[in-house]
């Protein structure tokens, strides 16, 4: 949570500017005493905690590393004390979609079609080397980086990456979000 | 082993413990039927189509399709020490047969096509042929004859050209560097 | 078995089958029902919850029964067999644990069985007992993704973080031999890529003597579960005929009762020399699948046992083969022999040749036969490389397992013929 710190530090000062030697009013002191139960903060800050803190990701699992992505889930790679465990099977009812898998062209349609269906705010992690950019795959059959269909936040390489780096993207996303970087359909278009 | 009364046949090889018959592709029907029920192959594996466009052309190793047929003189590529044996034509079906039972048999039936011309559907004689002939014909263009469901399979419904053939190129996009395109 | 006439739609394909006609992989509605307007089809899209991957099932459903069905693949064709023929034999091995992402190693040992049948090549005794063992973890890896994702599908929910539990035991173990979790690419033509490090050997006790424990785990949750026997009891049944017509192998066929298993009818690597049995059922449904999933994992770990005896007493022995036109030479040697310079050159740049033939390697992978055809045609690059995927069999299977089943039975019936996308569709 981002307190901002009490408002008697921001400057709250009412009756003081007519009496500089007054205390704390009854008003502030009760202001003070919620501000130990209660934080404050910006609407921003509070949605983008709100946001990373429960982002359900879609299952869209392609290929292999769909089974690393499964392992984030099981006991020892625990993702979901960071929120995420609720694979939503809906794409309505999904706020991240990892691609974890080489897409291929004939799975390109589905995939902007998933994609479109999901509500915004929405992030993509390309997970993988074959979704960042076709990986070992340089041939008629397999799209060449999903980011010539979906616009992709976070790009996670390794072939397939480990539990742990997959976390590192997830982590680094929640960061991103946390700090205020929109989401990359509003900074990005996709690659032509 | 009387493979000698496989109806159509062409040649008997063979070849690191592996046995290769080869039939006409008109009497392939019968000849399946004749290895199923008399010599007891009941069990189809597999059926590879191979293209064997460019096969053996001198001064050239290794391969890069494209609309030309194959590419020569490409970086890495030496010549070969020794040609090899050439085919009788560019298609060959590979039919892998094995004999389930206490003394199991392997068998590869072969048969040698041109472009475009079909061979015969096995599908009646073992049905797991079904989706093996619509992939031959989906990656390598080889016209399935009698098949109930010809159509794509692995490449979307209405893609052009056959994806495994020589002359289909890679695909894919320019790297910027690499030892080979 | 005589074959009925092909183009009559209805007739059996032989007397007493169940697959269907005249397309056997195709169930179509009758057009009795059809006529009543009552058909609802629905698309079980490539994206969908269940954990198979991107598999596409058109469904005509009548009520909750299934009256037809048609199974939709190659969203996640690659190419594999195109790109390896672009690239040399060495780094033609890295695609094929691609393939099969789940019991990758198996991929890999299949397609090096065929270089190096074509080679004439043997590899030393290590390295065959090491590639068996790996190649039963592997087993024990894949039935455990199985049953942890086929069980999730149908609700018991915490068999999935169980069996991830041990799977992630197995991929420390690799990352221990190998370097990496998965597509560990350690199997060289000739042998294995570099010796097994002594770690290795406690820790794989140590594992062997835990997984027994797990799996009466797992057979404690599930195996006299009075809803898992209600699930799969009496479900997606095949009949030993119509497994051997369609060409099923592996855990689908042992289950119809069919005693089929490469490593005990064509043993290859260290097979023949190890003791195991083969379990086989004969009821042919989802819960006769289960349960030869189950006990053949109970048998793996005693074969890696038995490796894991024999490995230990072989620890100077030499890992992958001698012959230096095909294998790279120890390093040390490029100091002082002028030979190895030059091999090593010559097999890093150009790549080591494989004489011109043809050959079919069949494995058993723990979907069944596992089979690559490679064309060699005397140079450094394959010529063609087609692999011969149980996944792809098993799925022609679907429709004849489907008729006669209620909608809900989908998910146990598909889960239960374990498919992985990417053999499908290559």
């Amino acid at each position: 949570m981002a307190l901002d710190g009490r408002l008697r530090d921001a400057g709250l000062r009412s009756e003081r500017l007519l009496w500089p030697t007054k205390g704390p009013s009854r008003f502030e002191e009760e202001v003070d005493d919620l501000e130990r139960r209660v934080g404050l903060t910006t609407l921003q800050k509070a949605v983008a905690w709100a946001q990373t803190n429960s982002m359900w990701p879609d299952t869209f699992g392609l290929a292999c590393c769909a089974i690393e992505m499964m392992s984030i889930v099981s006991s020892r790679y625990d993702i979901a004390r960071f929120g995420m465990e609720p694979f939503r099977g809906s794409p309505r009812q999904a706020d991240l979609l990892i691609v974890s898998g080489r897409v291929s062209n004939k799975m390109a349609a589905p995939l902007r079609q998933i994609y479109d269906q999901m509500l915004e705010p929405k992030w993509v992690i390309a997970m993988g080397a074959c979704a960042s950019s076709g990986g070992m795959f340089n041939n008629y059959a397999i799209v060449q980086s999903v980011d010539k269909i979906v616009a992709v936040d976070i790009y996670v390489p390794g072939c397939p990456p480990r539990p742990e780096q997959l976390m590192e993207g997830i982590i680094r996303l929640h960061e991103a979000v946390r700090a205020g970087v929109p989401p990359a359909y509003e900074i990005r278009s996709v690659a032509s | 082993m009387s493979l000698q009364d496989i109806p159509g046949l062409v040649d008997v090889r063979e070849a690191h413990d592996e046995t290769t018959v080869v039939v006409e592709p008109s009497r392939l029907t019968e000849a399946c039927t004749y290895l199923r029920d008399e010599e007891g192959f009941n069990f189809l594996s597999d059926i590879s189509a191979a293209d064997y466009l460019g096969w053996g052309k001198a001064g050239v190793s290794g391969y890069i399709g494209t609309t030309a047929g194959r590419d020569l003189n490409t970086p890495m590529t030496q010549g070969y020490q020794a040609l090899p044996q050439s085919k009788p034509r560019r298609f060959a079906m590979n039919y892998h047969l094995l004999q389930i039972s206490e003394r199991p048999r392997r068998l590869r039936v072969q048969t040698w096509l041109d472009d475009g011309q079909p061979v015969p559907t096995v599908v009646g004689i073992w049905p797991t042929a079904d989706w093996h002939e619509r992939e031959a014909w989906d990656l390598m263009g080889i016209p399935v004859e009698g098949h109930p469901n010809l159509k794509r399979i692995l490449m979307d419904d209405d893609w052009e050209g056959h994806p495994l053939r020589k002359d289909y190129p890679i695909g894919g996009e320019p790297v910027r560097f690499s030892g080979e395109e | 078995m005589a074959v009925a006439a092909r183009a009559r739609s209805g007739a059996p394909i032989y007397e007493g089958s169940r697959i269907p006609s005249p397309t056997p992989t195709v169930l179509r509605t009758p057009p009795d029902l059809e006529a009543t307007g009552d058909i609802l089809t629905v698309n079980f899209g490539p994206n969908h919850p269940s954990t198979h991957g991107v598999l596409r099932l058109i469904v005509d459903l009548y009520g909750e029964d299934v009256t037809g069905l048609e199974a939709v693949i190659g969203y996640l064709h690659t190419g594999f067999e195109k790109n390896m023929e672009q690239k040399t034999w060495w780094k033609a091995i890295t695609y094929p644990e691609r393939i099969d992402y789940v019991s990758f190693q198996n991929n890999e040992l299949v397609f090096v069985l065929a270089i190096e049948k074509l080679l004439g090549l043997e590899p030393p005794p290590k390295a065959q007992w090491m590639r068996t063992c790996l190649c039963e973890l592997n087993r024990l890896h894949s039935h455990l993704v199985w049953l942890g994702t086929s069980a999730l599908e149908l609700g018991a929910i915490s068999m999935f973080w169980y069996a991830f539990r041990e799977r992630d035991q197995i991929l420390d173990l690799f990352e221990m031999v190998c370097g990496t979790r998965m597509h560990t690419r350690y199997f060289q033509t000739g042998g294995l890529a570099e010796d097994i490090p002594r770690g290795f050997f406690p820790e794989a006790r140590k594992f062997c003597e835990w997984m027994p424990k797990a799996v009466d785990d797992y057979e404690t949750l599930l195996s006299r579960n009075k809803i898992w026997l209600e699930r799969t009891q009496g479900l997606g049944l095949l009949s030993a005929a119509d497994a051997v017509a369609l060409g099923q192998s592996g855990p689908v066929l042992r289950a119809s009762g069919v005693n089929w298993d490469l490593r005990q009818n064509e043993p290859y690597l260290a097979y023949h020399q190890v003791d195991f049995r083969v379990p086989v059922y004969r009821a042919g449904d989802v819960y006769a699948r289960f349960r030869v999933h189950m006990d053949e994992m109970r048998e793996s770990v005693r074969i890696v046992e038995q490796c894991l005896d024999r490995l230990e007493a072989m620890e100077n022995e030499p890992w992958i083969a001698d012959d230096r036109k095909v294998v790279l030479p120890p390093r040390h040697e490029l100091h002082t022999s002028m030979e190895s310079l030059i091999h090593h050159f010559k097999i890093v740049t150009e790549g080591y040749r494989v004489p011109e033939g043809e050959v079919y390697v069949a494995v058993e992978s723990p979907r069944g036969e596992l089979g690559c055809y490679v064309v060699s045609d005397g140079g450094p690059k394959p010529w063609r490389v087609k692999f011969r995927a149980p996944s792809f069999v098993a799925l022609e299977a679907t429709a004849t397992c489907m008729s006669d089943a209620l909608i809900a039975d989908m998910i146990a019936i598909v889960g239960s013929l374990d498919t992985v996308m990417g053999e499908v569709d290559r």
